[in-house]
């Protein structure tokens, strides 16, 4: 494989110094002089490129696909499938001109050399361009050279199409079809390979394999894990981990993507469905609080998949394993119509108009603050919205959401107190990261993919205060102790100085660790940070320092909107009534209520809040309804219907007053009444109060408790299952078994 | 007549084309299978600790290139590492990536590419006879024959008592001195099959006989004898013009 | 005049054939018809076979069923499985040799007793789908 030098020193895992990419498309570069700008035409027509620009990434500029198998925008050049061979016109001025930055070329000189006078095609990704060159990308000899890759590509591809999951989709088809032969002149046996065992979620059929190496990048660059590799050479060579091992990363299902042919594929979609006979929904994902844009491919009303959708500013285009796999638990443990307690207590399925006037009547019979809701992590906007309303109509201010926010100083009244204010992307852009108390790698996989792409490429110096855990690239862990914490605040700490150098730093602190009681002194101690990293580091006031990161998709809208965080006023005041809104976190039980508490649950996983419940209102999951989800940047994005729902609730009529809309648009325009932003879809609604916030957090007069800072999710067994779909995914059960047991252990279809 | 022009092609396809890829014995014998699968003398629980004098050697190797490039020197590091068990078990390799601070599966990548990485057991005495063109014209398959029968043990295997193990190599590069075989470290070259009879004999009784050709002429000199540079060398002044 | 007064006998004999007054009127509603003929037999259910070929093809042979069969009240509600097999082929032309002269050749797969149909009631067979369902539901376990 020929990895560009600085990566290969990056990968090494141990090696701190870390060198950016200067050919690598992923890394932002500074805008360079035009003056620097090379002229090079492709296929006649003229285009200025930035030098060090590949043939190939030339060529996409004036919108010219060269068919490549290996090269993937977002890994590190391989160069080995050979498929991009294109053919180089030299430009005659070029070669005798001692002028030209030949120095800058000399290790390819050879290479360079023999375009000129031999005409050699050249690997059209892994060779930059230089001044004049035409690239001709529809040439006879262009068009032979593809051809001959294609026809060795396939002396030892098997021809099982039909039976294989990629078919359709598949780049291998479909290159064949546009670049390659319409025969073959090998009449030899073909290669095989035996397939591994990799883990529950990925499918090997080996011997399809083209030695693109792309899973192999994808493992040890952006997921950070080290298990794949190449083993043998020549023909025998193959795909795999050498030993039995499972391929097990939070980010493994993008191999799938990844994989331009049928060698991996996805385990619990194997033999269900052809692309082209799925519908495709954009939609979002809820299961963690990146949002990540995802693609939800149904057929006949029910989910097949899902697949990652580009969003530069979020996920990119990866998504992780809980959010592509966890779509099976949305078929199982299902609330399908309403229930009601009969005499014995019993939870028995009834009519839509016997509970709708049941919960009227029941809510008619309480005022103020002897009704109370809990929403839990999954609600949307709307629901919230809706929620809220017919509670304030109904005097009780009760509102709680079930994930907790400190509430001293500023609390939740400044919006830039509980958002990642740096955003995601923004993790490129700055040089030094604070972790707080948070596993980013388990609770916002993305985020943490984010960090580790800049570790690699922008020299990203991380520090972690908390458990020390595996974020799949290395830190500097200054202890788990709160006290550490209080030191860095008050400036003690020797890392103080290491802040006080940073040029962009930011501070992020986990959800995670503020769900404990002295939440309060650990956010102003956060604050505190945050405000000395700002002035010392003396960055503009645009540039945000302090970040949380959360765990739940709801909560950034719920606090916009105006719920309590927490339930302790719940706790404190019990009511009579309880609405419960998907809150299946199991924070409150029926220990903690009046004995005669009547509680109504809506949601859609019979799960932890619905066994509890004396209504139970069925509602529809993120892909049945068109929702809108904010995320821990306080971005607002739109989930849409990817299956009808069996099952709409309108709450409106529910209570003798009836809330005054009935649409989704009605909603909506209720919602920007509320808050605005959160129908601003795609858009980041800036929120910068900081000083005003650290003000008032000052005033907090909570001590640290001397607990070590643990998030629960520690290791990959924990990240799995952590809500009421993911719960009730058998998928991510056989996850957790392989996990804990081997990937021996979990039993497969004979046919897979 | 289209259909017996079909039946004619088919009929002489099948005569001229083999249906089957070359495979280098080399790189069967070298392990065969590019996976690891656990055997009792070959998993990861398989005692391997480098000794002392070979930490030190480690390090030496380590200090040979820059800081933070310690993944440069697998391939040194492995191969001190099968001089000293003899032959790399997986236990080894994670070993060396232990050492080099790098990921288990970048060492199994270089050992799995090069053949004379061995990563199944071999015998005390590695013996490799080249077969290649050169060899073979020089009557290297009696060589190969008569190692066969004094061993009693084809290509690939290992006699029973652990000693020799017998592989086919593609050239090693000493075809001036063919046939030759390559025992361990040693070159044996100019053989008969007397002479390797000798040489096994000799291994057997635990005694390493001296390396080089059998044929009694130093090193790769000609066969027949010097061609060239017979007499002493001339003096000052050879070949100058007298009036100088 | 010979046809209006053979006419007026078949009137006549219609009226009377079904056992006065009482028998006509529960013939007329029980069968819609007043029609007699030759009776060729009846079956061990006690169901009357009639025939009168002065009537047009298919409507010449005709079954008055019987009141109770099986333990089954069967007045009113009558049943066209009720005529057991080897009459139903008579019954529909199938064959001119009823099984009064015929008798029927046992078959295993005959049934020996009949069987009340039940379609229409709520022991009847429903269809029901085989593909597994796309949506499993929440049970609550019970005791909860």
């Amino acid at each position: 494989m020929l990895r560009l030098p600085a990566v290969g020193r990056a990968l090494a895992g141990a090696s701190r110094s870390k060198v950016s990419l200067a050919t690598s498309s992923n890394v932002r570069t500074s805008v360079r002089a035009l003056s620097n700008m090379v002229e090079v035409f492709v296929d006649g027509k003229p285009v200025m490129v930035e030098p060090g620009t590949t043939v190939l990434q030339a060529c996409e500029k004036v919108g010219v696909q060269i068919p490549r198998f290996c090269y993937h925008e977002r890994l590190s050049v391989a160069g080995n499938c050979r498929m991009c061979l294109v053919e180089i016109e030299r430009a005659p001025k070029v070669t005798c001109s001692p002028k030209e930055p030949y120095g800058l070329w000399n290790l390819c000189a050879f290479t360079i050399l023999s375009i000129y006078f031999l005409h050699t095609p050249v690997a059209a990704c892994a060779m930059p361009v230089m001044k004049g060159w035409n690239i001709l990308t529809n040439s006879e000899k262009t068009r032979k050279a593809r051809e001959g890759v294609m026809e060795f590509l396939l002396a030892n591809h098997p021809l099982d199409c039909p039976i294989c999951d990629q078919g359709g989709e598949c780049d291998l088809q479909d290159q064949s079809l546009m670049f390659g032969s319409d025969r073959s002149r090998f009449t030899e046996g073909k290669r095989a390979v035996e397939d591994k065992n990799i883990g529950p979620l990925i499918k090997t059929i080996m011997t399809r394999c083209i030695q693109c190496t792309r899973c192999v990048r994808f493992a040890s660059e952006i997921a950070g894990v080290q298990d794949l590799g190449t083993t043998g050479r020549g023909n025998s060579m193959q795909i795999g981990t050498y030993v039995e091992k499972m391929f097990m990363s939070e980010l493994s299902g993008n191999v799938i993507d990844v994989c331009p042919v049928g060698a991996l594929t996805s385990k619990p979609y194997a033999f269900t469905a052809r692309p082209w006979e799925t519908r495709k929904t954009e939609s979002v994902d809820v299961l963690d609080a990146v949002g990540s844009n995802i693609v939800v491919s149904t057929r006949g009303g029910e989910v097949m998949r899902v697949l990652p959708r580009l969003n530069e500013d979020v996920n990119e285009e990866w998504i992780s394993d809980k959010t592509r796999f966890a779509y099976d638990g949305l078929k199982r443990q299902r609330l399908t119509q309403p229930m009601m307690k009969d005499a014995t207590g019993q939870l028995v399925p009834t009519f839509w108009e016997d509970v709708l006037t049941h919960v009227a009547g029941v809510l008619q019979s309480v005022q103020g603050s002897e009704v109370a809701a809990i929403v839990g992590g999954m609600a949307d906007a709307e629901s919230l919205v809706a929620l809220k309303d017919l509670l304030n109509k109904l005097d009780s201010e009760l509102l709680c959401t079930e994930e907790s926010f400190p509430v001293a100083g500023a609390g939740t009244d400044l919006r830039s107190n509980y958002l990642l204010n740096t955003r995601i992307a923004g993790i490129e852009e700055c040089d030094l990261l604070l972790l707080i108390g948070t596993n980013p790698r388990y609770e916002a996989p993305l985020f943490n993919a984010r960090i580790r792409k800049s570790w690699l490429h922008n020299e990203l110096q991380v520090s972690l205060v908390g458990h020390k855990v595996d974020l799949s690239y290395s830190y500097n862990h200054l202890g788990d102790s709160t006290r550490v914490l209080q030191e860095i605040a008050a400036g003690t700490h020797p890392y103080c100085q290491v802040l006080a150098q940073a040029k962009r730093p930011v501070v992020v602190v986990g959800s995670s660790c503020l769900q404990r009681a002295d939440s309060g002194a650990i956010f102003s101690a956060v604050s505190m940070i945050a405000k000395n990293a700002r002035i010392t580091s003396g960055v503009q006031d645009g540039w945000k320092v302090l970040n949380v990161l959360h765990r739940l998709a709801s909560q950034v809208a719920a606090l916009d909107l105006g719920y309590k965080p927490g339930i302790e006023a719940i706790r404190k005041n019990p009511p009579k009534v309880l609405f419960l809104l998907g809150a299946d976190a199991g924070c409150i039980t029926r220990t903690d209520l009046p004995k005669n508490c009547f509680i109504i649950y809506q949601g859609h996983h019979g799960d932890v809040g619905a066994p509890m419940a004396d209504i139970i209102l069925p509602g529809a999951a993120y892909t049945e309804k068109n929702a809108t989800y904010v995320n821990t940047e306080g971005r607002a994005q739109q989930t849409r219907v990817a299956v009808r729902a069996h099952a709409h609730v309108i709450r409106t009529a529910v209570a003798g007053a009836p809330l005054p809309y009935d649409t989704l648009e009605e909603v909506r325009k209720r919602l920007a009444e509320v808050a605005p932003n959160l129908i601003h879809y795609d858009d980041v609604e800036e929120a910068n109060f900081f000083q005003q916030a650290h003000e008032l957090s000052k005033a907090v007069s909570q001590s640290l408790l001397a607990d070590p800072l643990i998030p629960p999710q520690l290791s990959v067994k924990d990240f799995y299952m952590t809500d009421s779909i993911s719960r009730a995914s058998q998928t991510m059960a056989k996850c957790v078994k392989a996990v804990t047991e081997g990937a021996g252990a979990v039993e497969e279809p004979a046919i897979c | 007549m289209l259909l017996s022009s079909a039946l004619r092609s088919a009929l002489s396809h099948a005569g001229t084309h083999v249906r089957s890829l070359h495979r280098s014995v080399a790189r069967a014998a070298a392990g065969g299978i590019f996976v690891h699968k656990d055997t009792p003398e070959n998993n990861p629980d398989t005692p391997f600790e480098f000794t002392p004098e070979n930490m030190k050697r480690v390090e030496a190797i380590i200090n040979n290139y820059p800081k933070g490039h310690k993944q440069a020197a697998t391939l040194p590091v492995l191969d001190l590492a099968q001089r000293q068990h003899g032959w790399l078990p997986v236990s080894a390799m994670n070993k060396v990536a232990e050492v080099l601070e790098i990921p288990p599966m970048r060492v199994y990548e270089v050992a799995t590419f090069y053949t004379m990485f061995l990563r199944q057991p071999v015998g005390k005495y590695h013996i490799q006879v080249c077969t290649t063109t050169p060899c073979m014209l020089c009557a290297s398959d009696s060589i190969l024959q008569t190692i066969q029968n004094k061993l009693g043990i084809k290509v690939g295997e290992t006699t029973p008592d652990k000693l020799f193990t017998l592989i086919e190599v593609e050239c090693l590069g000493a075809c001036v001195n063919a046939p030759m075989v390559q025992i361990n470290d040693l070159y044996y070259e100019d053989l008969k099959p007397s002479d390797i009879e000798h040489i096994i004999d000799e291994l057997k009784a635990g005694r390493v006989p001296p390396p080089g050709p059998r044929s009694g002429r130093f090193s790769c000199e000609p066969a027949g004898g010097l061609t060239s540079l017979t007499g002493p060398p001339p003096g000052p002044g050879f070949g100058v013009r007298s009036d100088l | 005049m010979a046809e209006y007064v053979n006419v007026l006998r078949r009137a006549v004999s219609q009226i009377t054939g079904h056992g006065g007054v009482r028998g006509l009127f529960l013939q007329f509603f029980r069968v819609n018809d007043m029609k007699t003929g030759a009776l060729v037999g009846i079956d061990k259910y006690g169901n009357k076979y009639y025939e009168d070929n002065r009537y047009f093809f298919g409507r010449h042979r005709w079954v008055i069923y019987t009141t109770e069969m099986n333990g089954k009240r069967t007045l009113w509600d009558v049943d066209g499985s009720m005529v057991p097999p080897e009459w139903h082929r008579w019954l529909h032309c199938m064959t001119d040799d009823p099984p009064t002269t015929h008798p029927p050749e046992p078959k295993k797969f005959l049934a020996k007793v009949h069987q009340i149909n039940v379609s229409g009631t709520k022991d009847c067979y429903v269809p029901y789908s085989t593909t597994p369902k796309k949506i499993h539901e929440w049970v609550p376990k019970v005791g909860q």
